[in-house]
């Protein structure tokens, strides 16, 4: 009983160490307000594409600031470019932040893992081993919410280019399909040799160039 | 009834007065403006002829700057050896409002347009013709002999003209020529077609579809030329002769030479009709043969590059724009510029030049004659370049025959460098240029903005959500992984505990059984029986601690495992008991019996 235990709380120490190594990795590193700040200065130059970018960015890190809201739906409306419509689900799971929400989660891992193993061992009354199983588990659905929630701004891009010509190709000549307006969000959903392929929210698709795009987020994160 | 047969005969006379000399096997519409030149103010004649049952549609002309008035309609049947011959006119005032020179187009698909040229009111020309007559030259007409090449018609109604720059040309070689058809005013009545070469071995093209339209004085008649222009090129090698054609209908001369050189002196055509001397003929009009030869582009010397391109030309190359972002399409232009067949100017241009990417080029020819014999052709290829720095395009290069330094040429454009910044959209955490940001206006939209915060916060280092960096997702998988690997642990022991109390059970109980065996034969007196109940009771006890089955204890075991003496004698007596029939009395059965019960105890403790 006492090795289990001890197996236990080794993956507990295990964990939080590879956690707070994970955050203690302080190379190249940004915060909200430096993005913010950095999208307020794009704005004031007039690149809009840049300024939502980056507003787009500051608010996956701080998404309860009025400022980034604020901000971005101003930018937006100047360059005449819609708001996307978020969902009542959207607005609750992207409550807090990613950061916060994913310490959440290994919270509910652990919570639900010490529930399991104290009915194993057959540590403490029934009743509180279940409350804490339900517990760890809504913890995880927690997360699990919030990914669903940042899904789309995760293959999300925003147009920089000002008349971003779409094609129907991945190459460079051509008629064009249609034109883009600089800050429009665009969904990312394919790329090829220097071309993205993209979704508006009406439906329309066609490849751009993928100098005039920019993901909210880099390719190579996101799973 | 007489009064009818009167006036029947009265219309067909009054109609034959002024009624065209034209006898038309097919319907007939001309035009002709009188007269050709006229001083801002004035007004000419535009008479539009149907020699024909009048079905024929005509299209009144809209000039800009010319007012056309409907000032008479006439109609009349001509009688000819028996034949009755219908035909319409419809007189027009062409006013001017402005001085210039105005081409009329034709009244019908067929028909040829008209050049009517207004002079500003006290001008040369209008002077000149103030006091010009019908039979004399108007001023715009020059040339009072035949120029050398001409050849007119038997008749001497028309002539066609070929002119060929040069006598040697190369395979594929293309050659601008003017053909010039010269019809005498008032004798040629339509033109029917295109002017063509002949044979096989020449080809026309670029034929310029409306021809230059001016008058001449040939002989001290007025002709009406057009000119066309186009380039040849030929298709194999030899010499052949070259001669063009091109089909006319003209008007023969029905009255006799010295009547109608009568006529002639009015010089103008009206008149010429008006008496009704000539009958349309279809002709073809041929120009004079002239050789040409044709040579062989040589193999000697020949690029790898070259597809055909014959002429003289130059290179130039470009890219725009000079400097871009790493995935920025860029466009690398390519001019050649020069004279020669256009047409098989080709080129790939860059083709896997590290780090651009490059795609198909193509290709616009702007020609600066109506032949497209002159001019340059653009190649527009689009490139992308995949790193940032200062980048450097090869030199282009083109190679084509000059047919006249007779020798294949290769021309090379000068390598361009590109400045290559990262991409705007990798770059995009980066803050802009300080020059900008100290630039930007404050102005009623800046003001709009909600301030800037304060540096600092939570720092990351990516905006991936660190539950879905492989990283962070270790905590968990660690955490699940420890979870499961302690449940298997204790479920494990749990049922490792199961088993060997289970086990010491079923032992305990054999045990007592071989025990309470033991007790009886100590009791009875039976030592081989005592010694090896005795025996077996321990096997059992022993069994289940090791671990192994009853049978596999052995004296030597116990004697190697536990160092236990008295357990290797009884383990000894049971042998001898059962194989010697060793008799022990009773006493020591009973302390035997004591040993084995403190033995069972103390192994059964462990």
């Amino acid at each position: 009983m006492k090795s289990a235990l001890k197996w236990a709380a080794l993956g507990v120490s295990l964990s939080l160490a590879s956690g707070s190594i994970c955050a203690q990795d302080t190379e190249n590193e940004f915060s909200a307000a430096n993005l913010y700040n950095l999208a307020n200065l794009y704005a004031r130059q007039g690149k809009f594409g840049m300024a939502v970018l980056n507003y787009e960015r500051a608010s996956l890190l701080a998404p309860n600031d009025r400022d980034i809201e604020a901000n971005l739906k101003y930018v937006r409306a100047a360059s005449h470019v819609s708001e996307p419509p978020r969902s009542t689900f959207d607005l609750v799971a992207r409550r807090l932040s990613p950061l916060t929400v994913s310490w959440i989660g290994v919270l509910g891992v652990l919570i639900g893992g010490l529930s399991v193993l104290a009915a194993q061992i057959s540590f403490g009354g029934a009743w509180m081993q279940r409350a804490a199983l339900v517990l760890g588990i809504l913890m995880l659905a927690v997360t699990v919410c919030n990914g669903i929630a940042l899904w789309p701004t995760l293959h999300a891009g925003v147009v920089i280019g000002a008349q971003t010509p779409v094609r129907v190709s991945p190459v460079p000549m051509g008629e064009a399909l249609f034109v883009l307006p600089e800050a429009e969000t665009v969904k990312v959903t394919a790329e090829h040799e220097g071309f993205l392929l993209i979704k508006t929210r009406s439906g329309r698709a066609g490849w751009v160039s993928r100098s005039a795009v920019a993901r909210v987020i880099a390719h190579k994160s996101i799973p | 009834m007489r009064a009818n047969r009167k006036s029947v005969w009265l219309i067909v006379l009054i109609s034959m007065l002024p009624a065209p000399g034209a006898l038309a096997d097919e319907q007939l519409v001309y035009a002709t403006i009188q007269p050709a030149q006229i001083t801002l103010g004035e007004s000419a004649k535009f008479t539009i002829t149907n020699l024909g049952d009048g079905t024929s549609a005509v299209t009144m002309p809209v000039v800009p700057g010319l007012k056309f008035e409907v000032i008479g309609r006439s109609r009349q049947i001509e009688l000819i050896n028996g034949t009755t011959l219908p035909s319409s006119s419809i007189v027009v005032r062409v006013t001017p409002q402005v001085a210039g020179i105005f081409t009329i187009p034709g009244v019908t698909p067929k028909t040829q347009p008209l050049v009517l040229q207004v002079n500003p009111p006290g001008s040369a020309g209008a002077a000149a013709l103030s006091t010009a007559k019908p039979a004399n030259a108007p001023p715009i007409l020059s040339g009072a002999s035949v120029p050398k090449g001409i050849h007119l018609t038997e008749d001497g109604s028309a002539y066609l003209r070929l002119t060929v720059p040069k006598r040697e040309v190369y395979v594929g070689e293309s050659i601008p020529i003017e053909m010039e058809v010269g019809m005498r005013s008032g004798f040629v009545s339509s033109l029917n077609g295109l002017p063509k070469l002949t044979g096989e071995n020449f080809a026309l093209n670029n034929l310029s579809h409306q021809p230059e339209r001016s008058e001449k004085l040939i002989e001290g008649q007025p002709f009406v030329l057009l000119t066309w222009r186009s380039s040849l090129s030929v298709v194999k090698p030899g010499t052949f002769p070259l001669m063009a054609q091109v089909p006319l209908t003209v008007k023969i001369r029905t009255r006799s030479k010295r009547q109608s050189d009568l006529d002639d002196q009015f010089g103008d055509p009206f008149w010429q009709n008006f008496f009704g001397t000539t009958t349309p003929k279809d002709i073809t009009v041929e120009s004079p043969a002239q050789e040409l030869r044709v040579l062989e582009l040589p193999l000697a010397g020949r690029p790898a590059d070259f597809h055909g391109a014959i002429g003289s030309f130059a290179l130039e190359s470009d890219i725009s724009p000079g400097k871009g972002d790493v995935g920025e399409p860029l466009t690398l232009r390519m001019r050649v510029i020069g004279s020669g067949n256009f047409d098989r100017v080709d080129s790939a241009m860059l083709q896997r030049v590290d780090p651009w990417k490059t795609y198909p080029p193509k290709s616009t020819f702007n020609s600066s004659d109506p032949v497209a014999h002159k001019g340059e052709k653009i190649f527009e290829q689009p490139i992308i370049a995949s790193k940032p720095g200062v980048q450097t395009l090869p030199a282009l290069s083109f190679s084509y025959f000059d047919p006249s330094l007779r020798r294949y040429e290769t021309v090379h454009s000068s390598a361009l460098q590109v400045t290559i910044s990262p991409a705007q959209a990798d770059s995009s955490l980066a803050a802009p240029a300080p020059g900008d940001s100290a630039s930007s206006p404050v102005n009623e939209f800046t003001q709009g903005l909600k301030p800037d915060h304060a540096a600092g916060g939570r720092l990351a280092r990516s905006l991936t959500p660190p539950y879905l960096q492989q990283r962070f997702l270790a905590a968990p998988c660690l955490l699940v992984l420890a979870f499961t690997a302690a449940c298997i642990g204790v479920r494990r022991r749990r049922s490792s505990a199961g088993r060997l109390s289970g086990r010491n059970r079923v032992a305990s109980r054999a045990t007592e059984r071989k025990l309470a065996q033991m007790e009886a034969a100590a009791r009875a007196g039976n030592p081989g029986l005592f010694f090896t109940s005795a025996r077996e009771a321990l096997q059992e006890i022993l069994a289940a601690r090791w671990q192994v089955a009853a049978g596999e204890v052995t004296a030597a075991q116990v004697q190697e495992r536990l160092g236990n003496d008295d357990i290797g004698r009884i383990f000894a007596f049971a042998d001898e008991s059962k194989y010697s029939g060793y008799d022990v009395d009773d006493t020591d059965l009973g302390r035997w019996a004591r040993v084995v019960r403190r033995e069972v105890a103390v192994e059964a403790a462990r």
